[in-house]
């Protein structure tokens, strides 16, 4: 059965003033949480203080709660005040937190053992390796939670995907980040590199994601637009963590090698504008063609 | 101001888009199932270690650290895992016409305890080798300290197990070490490497 796509010139106008925008509260968050984690390197950089081992620890810690708090902050909390808020959006977050502590992490560290034997291998083979595990059981949960939780009954405009997206990625990184410091006890401004390295690979496939749903569902594209999307999402999640070792570790000398934190910063600070620069552009450039389609339809009807 | 265009809502979601799903579910699937594949091609590649002065060939783990300069032939170590990295070691001592292989063991356990921390045997027993001859083998554990007393970390608890044969007046010993909590899943790699040697 074919659905019923009506574009409804009332509900378009309540659509626009009574849902919350989304990617101005996005650019927000991530300038906060970007420009927090690297103000957190540079100092620890260049300060070259260390805190008392549990202190540090304490502090990584809160590294990925603080984070997911400014997302409350600054998305969730003000969709309470909207006429029609995002009901979904803490919902989305805790189950992607939980299937990441259930299903992703055990199988990619116990099943598939990435760190025995990807490390060591050439550029591309480590591309393609994350790429086919790390990319596509992270990309492969978020999918599924976003799947059941949201999609269909949850998009009502096109936006509507791309903050639950962004909910799905905010709980699966945080619950990465955590996991990650408290078993590796990393120094303060390594540990604000693992946190922003997990936000980073998990919005950056997060909001491939969100493209392929949107497009899937608002554009009612071709079968393979939503796959295609979903295998750019686990691709850009495998490249990010390959290249990210190879920036954060310096070459090897004879007095051993040494991380390079502000290259890994660089790095993923390029990812990051790249990736939501695409995204962006390619969700206008939907956005637009619809616009028009509408319009003319809205012309021919004689209106 | 963001155009936002509004749907009716609770719309099923058409043929189109279901096929869009399940492609995805399949092309997840694949994705896996390459991965898990590209895992046990690269985590099975073997190298080939061959020594015709000592008569001995093998193969080991292609990723594992091949070393010759040392109190023993060969030795190949698994540098990827954190901590204690695992080891098989490949070496030889004279005996002796009287010589028992009991003998030897007892003498590498005597040496181990004057230089390993909490060095204790945990039993002896028979194993079989490729060309179905016994072998005796020796199960020991001990505590390892990292090599630089710079460098921060916790001792780790090692399992080790000798494999001894008596070949041609000469005694091949096959170490094997790792730490407790992979020695498990680690033995598989010693059953293979065993398998596969040749002396």
């Amino acid at each position: 059965m074919t659905s019923d796509i009506r574009f409804q010139p009332d509900l378009e106008q309540e659509d626009a003033y009574s849902i919350l925008p989304v990617w101005r509260r996005l650019s927000a968050l991530l300038l906060i949480m970007t420009g927090a984690l690297l103000a957190i390197v540079l100092l620890s950089e260049l300060l070259q203080r260390r805190f008392d081992a549990r202190i540090e620890h304490v502090l990584s810690l809160a590294l990925a709660p603080l984070i997911l708090l400014a997302w409350l902050i600054i998305a969730v909390l003000p969709e309470y005040r909207a006429a029609r808020p995002r009901r979904r959006l803490i919902g989305v977050a805790v189950l992607s937190a939980l299937t990441a502590s259930a299903i992703g992490l055990p199988l990619i560290e116990d099943f598939m053992r990435v760190d025995e034997w990807l490390p060591l291998q050439s550029v591309f083979q480590r591309i393609v390796g994350y790429s086919l595990s790390v990319g596509v059981v992270d990309t492969g949960l978020k999918f599924i939670v976003l799947r059941y939780l949201i999609y269909p009954q949850g998009l009502r405009v096109r936006s509507d995907g791309v903050a639950y997206a962004l909910a799905s990625a905010m709980g699966y990184g945080a619950f990465l980040s955590f996991a990650l410091i408290w078993r590796l006890e990393p120094t303060l401004g390594i540990a604000a590199i693992y946190v922003l390295a997990n936000f980073t690979i998990q919005l950056a496939s997060a909001m491939f994601i969100a493209l392929g749903i949107i497009e899937s569902y608002f554009s009612d594209a071709y079968p393979l637009v939503l796959p295609s999307n979903v295998a750019v999402a686990a691709l850009a999640s495998g490249v990010i963590t390959a290249l990210l070792g190879g920036f954060l570790s310096g070459p090897l000398t004879t007095a051993g090698n040494t991380a390079r934190p502000l290259f890994a910063c660089a790095m993923l600070l390029a990812s990051l504008i790249i990736t939501f620069g695409t995204v962006y552009f390619l969700y206008s450039n939907s956005e637009r063609r619809e616009r028009e389609a509408y319009m003319s339809q809205w012309n021919t009807d004689g209106i | 101001m963001e155009f936002e265009t509004g749907r009716t809502p609770a719309i099923q979601i058409t043929p189109r888009q279901r096929w869009s799903i399940a492609i995805t579910y399949f092309l997840l699937i694949c994705g896996f199932a390459l991965g898990v594949n590209q895992r046990d091609s690269t985590l099975n590649q073997a190298s080939v270690y061959s020594n015709l002065e000592a008569g001995i060939s093998a193969s080991y783990p292609a990723r594992w650290l091949l070393e010759e300069s040392g109190a023993y032939i060969f030795r190949v170590r698994d540098m990827s895992h954190r901590g204690y990295n695992t080891v098989i070691e490949v070496s030889t001592a004279p005996v002796g016409p009287d010589t028992t292989e009991r003998n030897i063991l007892d003498q590498l356990s005597l040496q181990r305890s004057q230089t390993l921390t909490d060095y204790s045997v945990l039993g002896y027993d028979s194993f079989r080798l490729p060309d179905e001859s016994q072998a005796i083998s020796m199960s020991y554990s001990y505590v390892a300290r990292d090599a630089s007393p710079f460098l921060e970390g916790v001792s780790s608890i090692v399992n080790g197990l000798d494999i001894l044969a008596i070949r041609r007046g000469q005694a091949v010993i096959i170490a094997f070490r790792a730490d407790i909590s992979v020695y498990g899943r680690e033995l598989e790699t010693l059953r293979w490497f065993v398998q596969n040697l040749e002396f």
